[in-house]
C-alpha cells in the first residue's frame, strides 16, 4: 500500500473497518436456493402455458370494453356513421389497430403511474420485492415477444394486465408507508 | 472477485449449475455483509438466502456494466435493509466472536475483536451506516437512497458511529489493560 493508499484508506476508514476479517458462514445454504429456482422456472413455463391463456381472456375483455366504448361515442343512436357506408372500408382492421393504439396507450399510462408510485414508495419487504421482481421478468418477457409481433393485441392486453398488477403492489406499499407517516 | 462471462451467461439463461458457481464464489462476502448490516447470524442467513434468490430471478437486469459482486451485493443490502425495517427494535441476536480463529500478529488481533465488539455495540441505524461508507464505499447520497433518508442524515449518522466506536474501543481497552497488565505479572513471576 503507498503513501496515497494509506491517506486515502485513513480518511474514508479511519477505524479500519475494512481490515475485519470475512464471516465463515458456517452453513450452506445451496439446496434450498436450487429448489427454489426449480419452482420459479417450473412456475414460468406453467404461466406461459396457462397464465397466457388468462391474460389472453382478460385482454379480451378490456378489448371488448374498449371496442363498445369507441363504438358507442362514435356512432350516435339511430344515425348512422359515413364510414360504415364507405364502400372498400376495412372495419375489423381499423377496429383492431384502434384497441392496439388504446391498449398501447394504457401501457404507457400505466408505466407512468408505476414510475410515479416507484419513486414515492419506500423500501418493500422482501416478499413484495421477490413479486415485483416476478412481474418484471414476465413484463420482460412480454416486451421481447412485442418486439418480435409488434401487433399483437393480445401481447398488449398481457402487458397491460401485468403492469396492473405491479401498479397494485408499489399503491398498497405506499398506501403502508403512507399509513405508517400518518401514525407518527 | 471477477465472474467469467461463461458463467454469467449461464445464470442469465437459468443454468443452475452456473447459478451455483456464482453462490459457491460469492456466499462468505454475501453473509459478511448481510451479518455486518444485520448484526444476527440467523437474520444473516435468511438475508443471503433471500438475495441470492433474487439475484438469480434478476440475472437478466445485470448488463455487465458494473463489477457483479456490486451489483450482487447491492441485492444484499437492499434485502438486508428491509429485514432489519421489519425487525422488532433490539431484536438483534449478539454475534459470536469470529476472530477467535484468525491468524495474524496480536496487536491487530486484539484491535480487531475490539472493532468487531465495538461495532455490535451500534444501533442498527449507525451501524448500517458506517459499515456501508467506510467498507463499502458507499457515497452519502447512495446511503441516502439506500435508506430513504437525506445525505445529512447519513453525514450525521456516520459521525456519531465514528464518535461512539472510538469510545467504546477506548472503553474496551480500560476495561482489559488491568488483565493484561495481571496477565504480565503472573507472565513475570
Amino acid at each position: 500500500m503507498n503513501a496515497h493508499d494509506q491517506w486515502k484508506q485513513n480518511t474514508s476508514d479511519p477505524l479500519g473497518l475494512s481490515d475485519l476479517e470475512a464471516i465463515e458462514p458456517g452453513y450452506d445454504g445451496w439446496a434450498q436456493i436450487e429448489s427454489a429456482l426449480h419452482t420459479h422456472q417450473a412456475n414460468r413455463r406453467n404461466w406461459r402455458r396457462y397464465g397466457g391463456w388468462l391474460a389472453v381472456a382478460a385482454s379480451l375483455v378490456l378489448v371488448i370494453s374498449i371496442t363498445l366504448r369507441n363504438t358507442e361515442n362514435q356512432i350516435p343512436t339511430g344515425v348512422p356513421s359515413p364510414e360504415f357506408a364507405t364502400p372498400g372500408t376495412n372495419l375489423a382492421s381499423v377496429t383492431m389497430q384502434d384497441n392496439i393504439i388504446a391498449l398501447i396507450g394504457l401501457s404507457q399510462n400505466m408505466e407512468e403511474q408505476v414510475k410515479k408510485l416507484r419513486q414515492e414508495t419506500g423500501s418493500m419487504p422482501a416478499e413484495s420485492a421477490i413479486y415485483v421482481a416476478e412481474l418484471e421478468d414476465l413484463i420482460a418477457q412480454v416486451d421481447n415477444e412485442l418486439s418480435l409481433t409488434p401487433d399483437s393485441v393480445d401481447l398488449w392486453g398481457q402487458r397491460v394486465n401485468l403492469m396492473l398488477d405491479l401498479a397494485q403492489i408499489y399503491q398498497q406499499q405506499w398506501e403502508i408507508d403512507y399509513g405508517r407517516m400518518a401514525s407518527l | 472477485m471477477n465472474l467469467d462471462e461463461l458463467t454469467l451467461a449461464g445464470a442469465r439463461r437459468g443454468d443452475i449449475r452456473a447459478c451455483e458457481k456464482i453462490y459457491r464464489k460469492f456466499h462468505k462476502p454475501a453473509f459478511t455483509v448481510a451479518v455486518r448490516i444485520c448484526n444476527c447470524r440467523e437474520l444473516a442467513q435468511e438475508v443471503t438466502q433471500e438475495a441470492f434468490i433474487t439475484a438469480f430471478k434478476r440475472m437478466h437486469q445485470y448488463r455487465g456494466e458494473s463489477p457483479f459482486w456490486g451489483w450482487l451485493r447491492r441485492v444484499i443490502i437492499n434485502h438486508a435493509i428491509s429485514a432489519l425495517r421489519r425487525l422488532p427494535r433490539h431484536d438483534a441476536v449478539e454475534l459470536e466472536d469470529h476472530m477467535a480463529t484468525s491468524k495474524g500478529d496480536q496487536d491487530g488481533m486484539g484491535h480487531c475483536m475490539d472493532l468487531e465488539h465495538a461495532l455490535q455495540q451500534l444501533s442498527d441505524e449507525d451501524r448500517l451506516v458506517i459499515w456501508l461508507h467506510d467498507v463499502e464505499g458507499y457515497k452519502h447520497r447512495e446511503i441516502a437512497s439506500m435508506v430513504g433518508k437525506t445525505e445529512s442524515y447519513s453525514k450525521t449518522r456516520l459521525n456519531r458511529a465514528r464518535a461512539r466506536l472510538r469510545t467504546l474501543i477506548s472503553d474496551d481497552n480500560q476495561e482489559t489493560s488491568p488483565d493484561t497488565a495481571l496477565n504480565a505479572m503472573n507472565a513475570l513471576a
